[in-house]
């Protein structure tokens, strides 16, 4: 430390030449966002004006306006539509996930292994494989054009989150467990009034995850949703854009918007994902 | 540092979590599909969806709804207008749960010949729209091996777009008579018009066809086909169409260097609209191309940002090629289809019956989709009167209707799609020279050929 | 197997009565609470896997019956050169997007590792990408990098140099999405960065003290120690890589333009399904994918074993 204190002039040039470094290639990075941000607020022509123009002047207030009225992008009720979308998976995965992780991660039982071993190879197949069978199924059923074929499958539990938990359940001391079973407490019982409030901060971790993963998916609900008014952001989003006339500040403004509850999200939670992705380590 | 917390169990307020379950719990339990279709209440479905277009179709449903005493109908719009409405629809249909009608922007043989439309014959006869009502190259889209699976209601006619201004500015006749003829006479012209700054093309005359839906038109006024649907044939390498690859391929190079990129990379002269991807606006409306090929949904658009730098443009028939001998047409029509499923199926038709003749009439005054069949009375849209004046408002609708009667057939394949795919494919071989003009068709030919035959086995 | 859980050593035939009875408790908990995912992955994984390698064998457009074919679909695939195409441009952007990727994140990461200020702003920059739509990513993109009139050429050819189409030139267009696809890399960032903040400061600082220099230490102290999380970015970035679909299709449509340069494996299974109505197709190719990945991921994990380096020194 003493040895640090001693070098000040030279640990400040280092300090400084490090941060010239992290906020060039944060400019690389920040880049398409920052040009969604400033076309969000600027006219058609004024996007693909020549010079190009690096800051919108005047800031085109309207646009969020004009946007929050149109009849044909009803963003107010796509993005309600997104908040139940993404809040329910959110919840549903933090109670199923947690059910299986609590199996694999706390409990010893014949087959565990291998039904642990059967859950990686599920989360290493690629959706499509099974995707044509289960969308043939729910339109047999008649329930395509509803949530139901997009939040079902999250009740049974979802492989990467039962994943994720199970790593953060194998951390929970095995001594409280046995004592708690040594006072004849039922496993549910562990489960829900010892494990699950212990365990309050991995599913929050897991919760944030599953709602960005939610608010940001989109090919499922574009094959299963048949109504504008119906459909999340991401999917509104897309139809709005893939119009004859595309009116770019309009849908510009409208990616902002569906971009910055996640981003104020992440802002405030940040720790939360760091502390996730963590733990992810494949063992 | 992840066990951290684990020391201090907290509770989480688990009223809470079960009182927000069941709230959602309760969402969910809400009807399954929001738009079930009922007895005596036509629902109807509609690709794309612009304010006006599904204003116009909502307004038209709703009104001969209240005339025929059927219960509120509803209209449903932006469901996409690609792959992804098709989709839709075909999920909807299979959960026999489809729409009682919807429009399609793909030709509904591919889907109708695998049984997911009903076949509209027996309905159409005796009916206000019997068979010989439609143009026949209009009403082969909708139709495979003698069955009709949709109606083309309107549609969006090709025809050559021209700046008379720039014409007359280098002292050429302007009027529609005396628009080149043939192919040879319009390339001959068009380099009058185009001018090279290094590698930047400032303006130009027409351009070589490279729209993979309209090849079909090209070929056809060469004399040639792409698909003969009398014998389930396709012809994509016949004699006609590398004829005409190879002409437009030698009109590139002279014209164009060669390069498509370039002329890409100096504006838009594609078609009559700004660019989905760059932006940059036509160079038709910019008055820096003197013609080209378009549909007549531009009528409607061309009026509006980015306004055209001149007043006086015409439409004239696409000239012949050096095989053809006459000129045709083609369209981009807007099919009409009742599902199977539907409940409704006799309240669908009337409605069809109705849009078809009374309907597409007031459709076209807002938006100019030209209305097909033969007993509709045409008005000129309105804003087109606006802007140009009665006299040539009518001019061009009447032209367009003349051009609705000689469309040639090409959309009348069940690999439709497959098909296009294919040409797609060859154009920019060709053109990128990655492939000569004989091989690339020959390549599309034999591979479409083969999944058509796939397709009608068994 | 590397994935299996650590299990505890079990004696359970000289166990007590009464310990037996609590095990055998145990172990039913342990089925009734995996129970519904188990029920889960069969509905939605076993059965539906199944049920695609049956409609690979058959002809089924969508609409109407699936019709038993046999190996017909397989063979049209191996003549098909969409799929040949397609799967080696697919190749291609996972062989090269990656690695790069990984040590772009891993760089990063070594970069945040030493962040005293500001590490929250550089985290949510780096994060940034991933919390954009994909579609809205896609767009601004092909906005930024239109050829003459885009931001970014306009910007190089200010400093002199020579850019290239991007997506217009079918030589550049494949190498463009790959470079598009290094930008959301911040979920591998933050993954690498939680394996280097577990180092253990003892470890980190013997190092110090031992040798100087940074790239030793990097290469035989840090890396080892980060090896499970490179083993998870691997195989997730693979598995993802092969299924890139939104950004191919939003730029280069169902027919990978420019010159089927951004045709991608997807993008051919998508329209051969949905555009095609192709079912049975689309299937075989689905099953295709299947394979492949699960073999390539087998060979990860095989490989695994002798570099992968866990604590408490096993391997």
């Amino acid at each position: 430390m003493s040895k640090q204190r001693k070098a000040t002039p030279r640990a400040r040039l280092a300090m400084l030449t490090y941060h010239a470094l992290m906020l060039a290639i944060s400019a690389i990075f920040l880049l398409p966002f920052y040009w969604m941000t400033i076309s969000a607020f600027k006219t058609n022509a004024e996007i693909f004006s020549d010079p190009v123009t690096w800051l919108p002047d005047p800031i085109r207030w309207e646009n969020v306006t004009s946007l929050l009225t149109r009849d044909d992008f009803p963003f107010v009720q796509q993005f309600l539509n997104s908040v139940f979308y993404a809040g329910t998976v959110a919840l549903l995965v933090c109670l199923s996930c947690s059910l299986a992780a609590y199996s694999f991660g706390c409990l010893r039982w014949r087959g565990r292994n291998l039904v642990f071993g059967l859950t990686i190879c599920a989360l290493l197949m690629p959706t499509i494989v099974t995707f044509l069978p289960v969308y043939l199924a729910w339109s047999k059923i008649g329930l395509t054009g509803s949530y139901w074929p997009l939040i079902t499958p999250f009740l049974f539990g979802d492989a990467f989150f039962i994943f994720m938990l199970r790593q953060f359940f194998m951390g929970v001391p095995r001594e409280l467990l046995d004592a708690a079973r040594l006072d004849g407490a039922s496993e549910f019982r562990i489960w829900w009034q010892i494990v699950m409030p212990q365990l309050r901060t991995p599913l929050i971790i897991v919760g944030l995850f599953a709602t960005v993963y939610t608010w940001n998916e989109f090919f499922m609900p574009l094959i299963y949703l048949q109504d504008r008014e119906a459909f999340p952001l991401s999917v509104g989003l897309f139809t709005f854009q893939s119009q004859r006339a595309v009116e770019w500040s309009v849908s510009m403004m409208g990616a902002f918007l569906t971009a910055l509850p996640m981003i104020v999200l992440f802002l405030f939670t940040q720790r939360l994902f760091q502390r996730g992705l963590s733990s992810t380590g494949l063992k | 540092m992840s066990n951290t917390s684990f020391a201090v169990p907290r509770h989480i307020s688990r009223r809470g979590f079960l009182a927000s379950s069941a709230a959602f719990g309760t969402a969910m339990a809400l009807p399954p599909a929001a738009f079930a279709q009922q007895e005596g209440q036509l629902l109807l479905w509609l690709p794309g969806g612009s304010e006006l277009f599904c204003k116009i179709h909502t307004g038209l449903l709703e009104g001969f709804s209240a005339g025929a005493s059927l219960g509120p109908a509803t209209t449903v719009c932006g469901l996409g207008q690609d792959t992804e409405f098709t989709q839709s629809l075909i999920g909807a249909i299979t959960a026999g749960n489809p729409p009682d009608i919807s429009m399609l922007w793909d030709s509904p043989v591919s889907l109708g010949a695998q049984g997911a439309f009903m076949p509209l014959d027996d309905m159409m006869k005796g009916s206000k729209i019997p068979l010989d009502t439609w143009p026949a190259g209009l009403l082969s889209s909708c139709q495979f091996k003698g069955v009709t699976y949709g109606l083309p209601i309107t549609a969006g006619v090709y025809s050559m777009w021209y700046n008379q201004e720039m014409f007359e500015a280098r002292g050429m006749a302007s009027d529609r008579a005396s628009f080149p003829k043939t192919w040879a006479e319009m390339r001959k012209m068009s380099k009058e018009f185009t001018v090279w700054e290094g590698d930047k093309l400032i303006s130009a005359g027409f351009m070589p066809n490279r729209v993979p839906e309209t090849m079909a038109i090209w070929s056809a006024l060469n004399g040639g086909m792409m698909f003969d649907e009398a014998n389930l044939k396709y012809q994509i390498d016949s004699e006609q169409n590398i004829e005409m690859m190879t002409f437009f391929l030698e009109w590139l190079d002279e014209e164009y260097k060669g390069d498509f990129n370039l002329v890409d990379r100096s504006g838009n002269f594609l078609d009559g609209y700004p660019n989905s991807t760059t932006g940059m606006g036509p160079a038709f409306r910019e008055g820096r191309q003197a013609g080209m090929q378009s549909g007549s949904w531009l009528l409607g658009d061309i009026f509006a940002d980015p306004v055209p730098s001149f007043e006086r443009w015409n439409l004239a028939a696409n000239p012949i090629g050096p095989s053809g001998s006459t000129s045709v047409s083609g369209t981009w029509p807007n099919w009409f289809v009742i599902p199977v499923g539907s409940k409704n199926p006799q309240a669908a038709f009337d409605y069809l019956s109705y849009l078809a003749i009374e309907g597409s009439v007031e459709w076209y005054q807002q938006i100019p989709d030209v209305p097909t069949n033969s007993q509709v009375q045409r008005k000129a849209p309105a804003g087109l009167v606006e802007k140009r004046g009665q006299e040539v408002a009518d001019d061009i609708t009447a032209f367009l209707g003349e051009q609705a009667a000689v469309v040639t057939p090409m959309w009348n394949s069940p690999v439709q799609s497959f098909y296009t795919d294919q040409i797609a494919r060859a154009v920019e071989k060709i053109y990128t020279k990655a492939s000569p003009v004989k091989d690339a068709l020959s390549e599309a030919q034999a591979a479409t050929q083969a999944e058509l035959e796939r397709v009608l086995a068994g | 197997m590397p994935i299996t859980a650590p299990i505890a050593p079990q004696a359970a035939p000289l166990l007590p009565r009464r310990n037996r009875k609590a095990q055998r408790a145990e172990a039913r908990a342990g089925l009734f609470f995996a129970l519904p995912w188990i029920i889960g992955m069969t509905i939605f994984v076993a059965l539906p896997l199944i049920v695609t390698f049956y409609i690979a064998q058959t002809k089924f457009q969508i609409v109407g019956a699936p019709k038993w074919v046999g190996l017909q679909n397989y063979e049209a695939l191996l003549r098909d050169p969409a799929f040949w195409k397609s799967a080696q441009n697919t190749l291609i952007f996972a062989a090269i997007s990656v690695p790069l990727k990984l040590i772009i994140a891993l760089g990063l990461a070594l970069l945040l590792n030493r962040a005293t200020a500001l590490l929250g702003f550089y985290r949510t920059v780096f994060y940034l990408p991933f919390l954009m739509p994909a579609v809205a990513g896609s767009v601004v993109f092909m906005l930024l990098l239109t050829p003459n009139a885009g931001p970014v050429n306009i910007a190089l050819e200010a400093m002199g140099l020579n850019p290239p189409d991007w997506l217009l030139d079918p030589k550049a267009a494949l190498w463009t999405l790959i470079l598009l696809s290094l930008w959301p890399l911040g979920v591998e960032t933050l993954v690498f960065l939680g394996g280097l903040q577990n180092i253990p400061k003892d470890v980190s600082e013997a190092a110090d003290l031992d040798s100087p220099k940074r790239w030793h230490k990097l290469v035989w102290i840090t890396l080892p120690l980060i090896t499970p999380m490179v083993l998870f970015n691997l195989v997730i970035g693979i598995i993802y890589s092969f299924q890139v679909f939104t950004q191919a299709i939003v730029i280069g449509g169902t027919t990978g333009t420019p010159a089927e340069s951004t045709l991608m494996y997807m993008v051919v299974l998508y329209r051969a399904a949905f555009r095609y109505f192709n079912m049975g197709l689309a299937a075989a190719m689905a099953t295709v994918l299947f394979v492949v990945v699960l073999i390539l991921t087998l060979l990860i994990f095989k490989t695994a074993r002798s570099w992968v380096h866990y604590e408490g020194g096993e391997t």
